[in-house]
């Protein structure tokens, strides 16, 4: 940001630097043994007297020469200026960190040239031993930049107590200075081997040639044990994290070890093959082929060692996008654009929005990624986001999680800037509403069934019991959620002293017309073995139930229960419509007289925004359900980050229920003991993702609570004065909650989704009161203090004590009606009028029993037909 | 914009800048002797070739002996000046630099080819015959349009008012065309390599490091016809350089401060002696003229730097977070390396006599 930024699309993303190192490192190591060889062969030529080997040594000379002087030499020079424009805030940093280091590395060059000058235009003029004695000064001054830039270059991956001190011998001297200089000077002694078969290749002398590429053969093999153990003590020099960035968070790097990996036996074994008798023409062409396998083999180590320096370009000091470390909590604060000297404009506005965008993608990210290139192409990386939250939320969680990139910098009008640029000119994607179309709210007609007050005995409440449950249709990858929509009912026997019938009657339920088969609209029956492990017969539930059924009594709530009843939001039409109509008949069991008929929704959503980040398009209507490219990506994004192979399994046909890792109390399941619940585990990852949102625009990103959305499941009247947040807490804050359990129960997950998550509604992580998922949740009672009317709207960070104590498990104080049965699910009690699909649909028992909207015993006589004079329900329900 | 604000933060210095300037003083002047050395001499070579002869060839034939020494030491000196640069004016350079990516990035590229050139211009040299003359113009022009990149980056690094072009133009195509100065600078680098390398090629003759059959007498002749020619020349461009710079820069000659008029009123009187020397063909003397006349216009250039970016920058800005032990470790390091520099050459030189015995 210091500096002005060559555009290089195509080229760049670090391409032209690799080009040019990698060549450059193959022949400068090169050029560092190479004088070892030179002068150990020219010893034996005197030795043995044998002239042909001298001639050999001289002509190898000039190849040497031509090669490591001049192409190394000049290469050398080009990394330099390539660095200087490619990052010269590192190179700037590096001049000055080690001027003397560079300039004794001077020093050592210009000895370098005037030894090999005289050494081979003195061949066989001068005194034999000074000859030897040049080559000697040659090898040392070459060995001596090898020592220093080694310590530079590990400076650079490994800086040690320089970060604190910034004493340059600390830095020169750094933890894998000496494990590096080892495995670089094994390396440049095989290298002397790997050149030399070339010149001897080209021996017409058919036993000299056959004696010499023995004799490479030999110098490629015994520094490779140099080279592997240096190479191995290296590895394990460097600290964490660079080493589990190179050897699992990165996700290029396992393609590069991978490759090394095979690369280093083919080489050794590729250069034994030379140590054998073969014909010439043969030879002259392997040993072009070894000195490739030696450039690929070079090449993956550069990648990995520069690939462990993730983010940084200098370890802890300075990221890629040279930015120093120091600065970033001043970026964060008050801007990146501000403190970039060289981007146009110093603040983003609606005119220069894609402008300053582009300019934060040259400054903060073209160090690493190309546009349309060969290395790092941000295309491909990019390409599933189609819309700017996406994008902008992925710039919010970058380098929190997976520490190989950095943070984005700065503040989330240049964040947003930056993620326009990306989705809008990159992508070519111009969708404001992300995918996502505004629906207007229609009125479906609902026909109220008849009570007459007068001449009817019983009262039938019926509920759904969670007010929305959601259902991801992902099914021939994975799902978090089958279809299972729980059911609930009480029948009341009116009178002075109304009774609850839990015997002798049967209790059955319908759903609506268009709802019968949702096997026809889901895959999940496909799958469910392998999701669930049940056999489950097309269209019957986890319970066993079908969309029409009886219903169960379950005593201790004295209600009747259909549980998980597999009802789908998707009518036979083609349509989506999450709140399909149940109708609920009471009759009595012996006679088969029908007592009382009531209906009631059972809100059920396929509107997750996974899409929203994970890319794809809704899959039915064009505004829910899950397509096959959202649902793959999930998993792919999983795999790459937790090390899973679920994308393999979706493939073979067996997708997996998250929770069958993932523990989660609301299905029961135990999962892995180790893994983090699936609550906490979901919603800490993504709320690194998802900071800083205003009101609920976190949880409407996931959530079908958007509200121009077609669900729209927080319906009730709270809704017009409240938000998710005010009860469960911003998506930061909810997550603690969760995590802060977890951790607390010593699940290793938690502290990595917690570091980067700053509580909000509080001060400290340390005042937020953990909570077990599904158990411990918001209570209606923080607010409606002794069922009184509510005097807060701050209801997070107090939870119900047990599973008993909620919402939707609750009965009044006499243990005889249950909450819902008279105030109307969660997320829709009475009055509940914002329902997307009309006014009535989630009033239907209250406009039914007593011809308003409000709460069931709004009118006491609905079911006591003698007006009661205590509070026997709970306090307050007669407003004395 | 202000230009000022474009201008990074440099990074901080581990010893006071002084130390780094006489490096850089020091270590540009070898580089310059030894670049004119090259590019002068492929000029002469090439003048040589077109005019034919047989001692022109000869001395073609010479100078493609020397060609690829003068290439790597021009390069290899050139690496320090450009590493104390960096140290004192990085955040002027480096900028730059990007501005001209394009071009500058080739030049690595480009010495390569000029040096593979060279090399076969002088390990080829009979086996080519008369086509050598297209591997000497591939590698001389080369060479010329690498030098002018360089006076293109050397003066877009000192006016930071230009940089702005590089909203309009980012992807490092820029060149500093538009700078009247430009031209007269480039050439006086040119013409003066043409001077130096006439020099040299005189000094190869008077001190007897010919290698080819080439007349000594021709040699020397030539080579100061040489210095001669473009030491005149070099008057006359200096004085077009010198009214090309903008007037806060020139008037630092011309009485503005009195080191600055020093030194050019010393430039130009020892241009005009070694005018004289050179007619008189008194090598070794020239050579000294000469040496004394480069060290005046290293400073000079130097000065000129300072005037462009006295309104930015001062070297006396510049954070100094001392630690002497690395300026210890390299003096030492260099005191060696220079002792082993003897040493090789004492053996080489030692060799060399043996042989002509």
């Amino acid at each position: 940001m210091n500096y002005p930024v060559w555009e290089l699309t195509t080229f760049g993303g670090g391409f032209i630097i690799a080009l040019v190192a990698i060549v450059h490192v193959l022949v400068s190591h090169f050029a560092v043994g190479g004088g070892l060889y030179l002068i150990m062969l020219e010893k034996k030529a005197y030795k043995d007297e044998d002239a042909g080997l001298l001639d050999y040594v001289k002509k190898h000379s000039k190849f040497f020469l031509l090669v490591s002087m001049v192409f190394g030499g000049l290469t050398g020079v080009g990394i330099w200026w390539t660095i200087a424009l490619l990052n010269p805030a590192a190179t700037s940093s590096l001049i000055h960190t080690f001027v003397f280091g560079w300039a004794a590395e001077w020093v050592f060059f210009v000895g370098e040239i005037v030894a090999l000058f005289i050494y081979f235009y003195t061949f066989g003029k001068m005194d034999r031993k000074n000859h030897i004695t040049v080559g000697w000064i040659y090898f040392i001054c070459a060995w001596m930049s090898l020592f220093l830039i080694n310590g530079i270059i590990g400076y650079m991956l490994t800086p040690g107590a320089w970060i604190e001190n910034h004493n340059f011998w600390s830095g020169f001297f750094n933890p894998t200075f000496w494990p590096s200089l080892i495995f670089r000077t094994g390396i440049s002694l095989t290298l002397c081997g790997v050149f030399g078969f070339i010149t001897a290749a080209f021996l017409k002398d058919e036993t000299l040639r056959q004696k010499i590429m023995r004799t490479c053969a030999a110098w490629v093999g015994i520094p490779f044990i140099l080279m592997i153990s240096g190479g191995w003590w290296y590895f394990k020099a460097i600290p964490e994290p660079a080493i589990s960035i190179i050897l699992e968070k990165s996700p290029a790097m396992a393609d590069y070890l991978l490759l090394l990996a095979w690369v280093m036996p083919i080489l050794f074994i590729a250069s034994m093959i030379m140590a054998i008798r073969l014909p010439q023409g043969f030879q002259k062409v392997f040993s072009f082929v070894i000195v490739a396998i030696a450039l690929v083999y070079f090449g993956a180590f550069e990648f990995v060692r520069e690939g462990g320096r993730h983010p940084f370009v200098i370890y802890d000091h300075m990221y890629a996008n040279q930015v120093y470390v120091k600065d970033v909590p001043e970026i964060q604060k008050a801007g990146f654009l501000p403190a970039a000297k060289w981007s146009k404009h110093n603040q983003v506005t609606d005119a220069n929005l894609l402008e300053t965008g582009r300019d934060l993608f040259k400054f903060q990210c073209s160090a690493c990624h190309s546009v349309d290139g060969y290395l790092n192409d941000i295309k491909p990386l990019v390409a599933k986001y189609n819309n700017v939250f996406g994008m902008d939320s992925k710039l919010n969680g970058l380098g929190k999680l997976n520490q190989y990139m950095p943070h984005f910098m700065g503040t989330r009008e240049e964040r947003w800037a930056l993620a326009t640029y990306i989705v809008s000119d990159l992508n070519q994607i111009n969708d404001l509403n992300m995918g996502n179309p505004v629906v207007e709210t229609k009125d479906l007609p609902v026909t109220i069934p008849p009570f007459d007050k007068e001449k009817d005995e019983y009262v039938l409440l019926a509920w759904n019991n969670l007010g929305m449950h959601c259902i991801s249709d992902s099914d021939p990858f994975w799902i978090l959620l089958p279809p299972a929509n729980d059911i609930y009912a009480q029948l009341v026997k009116r009178g002075d002293s109304p009774e609850i019938i839990t015997e002798g009657v049967e209790i059955s339920y319908q759903v609506q017309e268009g709802f019968e088969y949702p096997e026809k609209q889901v895959r999940f029956w496909e799958f469910a073995d392998k999701l669930l492990g049940a056999d489950l017969a097309p269209g019957v539930g986890v319970g066993g139930l079908k969309v029409s059924g009886v219903m169960k009594l379950e005593e201790d709530h004295r209600a009747f229960t259909a549980p998980f009843v597999p009802v789908v939001p998707y009518p036979a039409d083609g349509s989506y419509n999450p709140y399909p109509i149940f109708t609920i008949t009471a009759k009595e069991k012996d006679t088969g007289k029908v007592l009382m008929t009531t209906k009631t929704v059972a809100p059920t959503s396929t509107e997750m925004g996974c899409k929203n980040c994970h890319g794809g398009e809704w899959r039915v209507a064009g505004v829910a359900g899950f397509s096959d490219k959202t649902s793959l990506d999930v998993l792919e994004a999983h795999d790459k980050n937790s090390g899973t192979n679920l994308v393999e399994r979706a493939k073979n046909g067996e997708p997996m229920l998250c929770q069958s890792c993932h523990a989660d109390p609301v299905l029961g399941t135990k999962g892995d003991p180790e893994l983090l619940n699936f609550p906490a585990a979901i919603h800490g990852w993504h709320a690194n993702f998802l900071t800083d949102r205003e009101g609920m625009q976190a949880c409407v990103a996931c959530h079908p609570s958007r509200p121009d959305g077609p669900t729209q499941c927080f319906r009730s009247h709270h809704s017009e004065f409240m938000d998710c947040t005010n009860c469960h807490g911003t998506m930061e804050d909810h997550s603690l909650t969760l995590l802060k359990k977890e951790h607390e129960a010593g699940k290793k997950g938690a502290a990595r989704l917690m570091e980067n998550l700053q509580p909000r509604a509080v001060e400290t992580v340390a005042e937020i009161n953990p909570r077990t998922p599904w158990i411990n949740e918001p209570d209606c009672l923080t607010c409606h203090e002794e069922f009184g009317m509510g005097m807060t709207t701050d209801a997070f960070n107090t939870w119900t004590e047990g599973a008993k104590d909620l919402y939707r498990n609750r009965h009044d104080q006499m243990e005889a009606m249950m909450c819902e049965a008279c105030h109307g699910s969660t997320h829709a009690v009475y009055p509940a009028t914002l329902n997307k699909l009309g006014t009535n649909r989630d009033s239907i028992q209250p406009l039914q029993y007593q011809g308003n909207d409000r709460p069931i015993g709004n009118d006491c006589t609905v079911c006591h037909t003698v007006q009661p004079e205590f509070e026997a329900h709970h306090p307050n329900s007669l407003r004395l | 914009m202000d230009p000022a604000a474009l201008i990074p933060a440099p990074d901080a210095i581990s010893v006071p800048w002084g130390w780094f300037y006489v490096l850089l003083m020091l270590t540009f002047l070898l580089h310059i002797l030894v670049m004119n050395a090259m590019l002068g001499g492929g000029i002469i070579a090439l003048i040589s070739a077109f005019r034919g002869g047989e001692q022109n060839t000869l001395l073609g034939k010479e100078f493609g002996y020397k060609w690829p020494y003068t290439i790597a030491f021009a390069v290899n000196m050139g690496v320090a000046p450009l590493l104390f640069v960096q140290v004192l004016y990085g955040q002027f350079i480096y900028s730059s630099s990007i501005l001209m990516a394009v071009w500058w990035f080739s030049i690595f590229g480009l010495l390569i080819l000029a040096y593979y050139g060279a090399y076969i211009y002088d390990f080829k040299f009979e086996a080519l015959g008369n086509p050598r003359i297209f591997m000497l113009q591939f590698s001389v022009f080369i060479l010329l349009f690498v030098g002018f990149l360089f006076s293109n980056n050397m003066t877009l690094m000192l006016q930071p008012e230009k940089w702005q072009a590089y909203f309009n133009n980012g992807g490092g195509t820029l060149l500093n065309l538009s700078d009247p100065s430009l031209y007269p600078r480039y050439l006086h680098f040119v013409v003066g390599s043409v001077a130096v390398a006439g020099l040299f090629l005189a000094l190869v003759g008077h001190f007897r490091f010919t290698k080819s059959t080439v007349n000594r007498e021709f040699l020397i002749d030539q080579g100061m016809t040489y210095f001669t020619y473009a030491t005149a020349a070099q008057i006359i461009i200096g004085i077009w350089f010198l009214i090309a710079l903008p007037k806060n820069v020139m008037m630092v000659f011309m009485g503005g401060s009195s080191y600055g008029t020093i030194l050019l009123l010393l430039g130009i009187i020892l241009g005009f002696a070694a005018l004289y020397i050179g007619y008189k063909k008194r090598v070794v003397m020239a050579s000294a003229i000469t040496l004394v006349t480069l060290v005046a216009m290293v400073f000079m250039r130097d000065l000129v730097r300072i005037a462009y970016l006295e309104p930015y920058f001062q070297l006396s800005d510049l954070v100094v977070e001392p630690q002497y032990s690395p300026l210890i470790f390299f003096l030492v390091i260099f005191a060696i390396g220079l002792a082993l520099i003897g040493y090789m050459l004492k053996l080489a030189f030692g060799c060399r006599k043996e042989v002509t015995k």
